[in-house]
């Protein structure tokens, strides 16, 4: 039944290695950053937080019209880049990681920002006064009772990525092996009327975003019940 | 500036020696606090002694809890100086974090970590310090002192409000405090929930010789366990004292007036406690459930239960018969009621008669009469 050509392995490759370090990118960003707007009486904080939701508002196109300019070879980091001996980022996968991890960054920061509401602050106080420093904080405490958020941020932002077309074409096109995702390559096939590679690429994706939402949301209801008892 | 309070269980009279001694035993916390918030100002200069149980009483919103926070850390006041003993807690430039303060903390609500269960809990803040520290409280002990062991293996949800505020007194216990701070940990409950964990907290108390502060509103539980008292009001520290002297102060005439005589043990007879204040004898029924001992015994007396006669009483059924002295006269709470401070062995006892009586017997500070003394609570 599946008929996939070399190209198309090469896709769902460059795909899956995008969507994994972009996943472990913006956990590693998005947790700090979550606590903090979770517990910061800045004034500062709006306009973080704002920053952080522009990528659900704004047309892929936009965002990635901006990096392209700012990552190219004119562009500030693109041409220090050069400067320093180095290649710019525009149609590299370097580059489309770097766009990926800020048009996913609302799918990391918000579930997790909301599971840190939840657990309030009453938990980390008691771990304080029982001598746990920040770290064993968030090892024993944070980690354990907002599971679930994880869980939930890493799914979606990781199937967000999955998704992602707009800001990988402006910024990294279509080069087979570095910036060709699946969702490039089915607008590629569609374009080059390759209907039913088109379609097997496409039924794929849809069952699997069903699957790993699936699996996510189960798991998540369980963990949820957990906690609470 | 206000005068170091003098030791656990000595009266006024006599504190004097003693005082010096738990000064360089105990050490004092002290806390000059500033806190300036829409609607809300605390400031005090306060040194509070780090010995027996001291409750910072007042109606809710006056500042204690906000008071308590900034002690343990957990606020953070920039203008904010506080030392314990010799330890600067906070400073001009320094602010020790809370998990470096020895503090043990029970707070209002629940506030058992959800994903552990009663033994993990308990030993969350043990585990933490018993590398570093010389252990004093073994889980074993503390277990056995607030009768844990049937809840250990269950998980909070389980648990019914008073034995959660148990296992978190249990918690903050093995955590090796130097000071115990507890933030209305009976007012979530229940009034069958907090008869259930009181004696506990007497226990900790008088066994364990821990200091502790006591946020309440409760009066009732601040005489059941304050040996020391800051009154505070609308963010002041209108008075402080020994728990004895400030019931005599007016904000109590309105929640009802009560005196705290403490009593010595001189033997048992009947079921009856055989006990002397200043040499005169008081008899009281022995609780049932507690085996009596030596020492001392903390009589709480309403002044409601306070009669005067100019004569000794014979033929009455009242036993309990004090000679005392007059020191003042207040109006009461009701128009037609005084109070009448008295002082037997140094030690204040309030008498609330009315007006009429007062009158009839031509009460006068400095008179010497007889107290009956007809129900006595004992702690």
């Amino acid at each position: 039944m599946l008929n996939l050509a070399p190209e198309d392995w090469l896709a769902i490759q460059v795909t899956l290695k995008l969507c994994f370090y972009t996943t472990l990118i913006l956990l590693l960003i998005g947790t700090p950053l979550a606590f903090w707007l979770a517990q910061a009486q800045s004034r500062w904080r709006t306009a973080i937080q704002a920053l952080v939701a522009l990528p659900l508002v704004l047309p892929p196109t936009v965002l990635g019209f901006y990096l392209l300019l700012l990552l190219g070879p004119h562009g500030a980091i693109g041409s220090t880049l050069e400067a320093l001996g180095l290649r710019h980022l525009a149609f590299s996968f370097s580059g489309i990681l770097i766009g990926s991890v800020i048009y996913s960054l609302p799918f990391t920061v918000q579930p997790l920002l909301e599971a840190f509401r939840r657990m309030g602050q009453r938990p980390l106080e008691v771990a304080a006064t029982l001598g746990a420093n920040q770290w064993d904080q968030f090892f024993n405490v944070v980690l354990p009772l907002c599971r679930g958020g994880f869980v939930v941020a890493a799914t979606l932002t990781f199937a967000h990525t999955l998704g992602e077309f707009g800001v990988i074409l402006m910024l990294g096109g279509s080069i087979p092996g570095e910036t060709q995702v699946l969702s490039v390559l089915i607008y590629d096939h569609t374009e080059a009327m390759n209907y039913s590679q088109a379609h097997q690429l496409s039924l794929g994706l849809l069952v699997t975003a069903f699957v790993v939402l699936f699996i996510v949301y189960g798991l998540n209801r369980r963990l949820e019940r957990e906690v609470s008892l | 500036m206000m005068s170091f309070w003098p030791s656990r269980w000595c009266s006024a009279a006599s504190a004097a020696p003693a005082k010096a001694e738990s000064r360089q035993d105990a050490g004092v916390l002290t806390v000059d606090l500033l806190v300036q918030q829409q609607n809300f100002r605390l400031q005090l200069n306060e040194q509070i002694p780090l010995q027996g149980v001291t409750a910072l009483f007042g109606r809710s919103g006056c500042g204690k809890t906000t008071l308590l926070r900034a002690i343990a850390g957990l606020d953070h006041h920039p203008t904010a100086r506080i030392h314990f003993a010799e330890q600067p807690w906070q400073t001009a430039d320094t602010f020790m974090p809370v998990h470096q303060r020895r503090i043990g903390m029970v707070f209002q609500e629940s506030s058992l970590l959800p994903h552990l269960n009663v033994q993990q809990n308990l030993l969350f803040g043990y585990q933490r310090r018993v590398s570093r520290l010389q252990v004093q409280l073994q889980p074993a002990n503390v277990i056995d002192l607030l009768e844990l062991d049937p809840l250990l293996t269950q998980a909070p949800g389980q648990l019914s409000g008073g034995q959660r505020q148990r296992v978190a007194l249990g918690r903050a216990l093995l955590s090796q405090p130097q000071l115990l701070l507890l933030d209305e940990p009976l007012a979530s409950l229940d009034q069958q929930s907090r008869q259930e964990i009181l004696p506990f907290l007497q226990k900790v108390a008088r066994e364990l010789n821990m200091p502790m502060l006591l946020v309440s509103h409760q009066l009732e539980d601040v005489v059941k366990l304050a040996d020391h008292l800051l009154l505070l009001q609308d963010g002041r520290v209108i008075s402080r004292g020994p728990l004895a002297q400030q019931l005599l102060q007016p904000e109590f005439a309105a929640c009802g007036a009560m005196s705290v005589l403490t009593a010595v043990y001189q033997g048992c007879q009947h079921f009856m406690l055989q006990l002397t204040v200043g040499g005169q004898l008081l008899q009281v029924p022995a609780p049932v459930s507690s085996p009596t001992a030596n020492g001392s015994y903390r009589l709480r007396i309403l002044a409601r239960d306070v009669a005067l006669s100019l004569k000794p009483l014979a033929g009455s059924s009242v036993t309990n018969q004090l000679a005392v002295t007059i020191i003042a006269i207040q109006a009461a709470a009701h128009p037609a009621e005084v109070l009448v401070q008295l002082e037997v062995a140094g030690q204040p006892l309030q008498a609330l008669l009315t007006r009429q009586s007062a009158q009839r017997l031509a009460l006068t500070p400095g008179q010497a009469l007889y107290a009956q003394i007809k129900a006595v609570a004992l702690d």
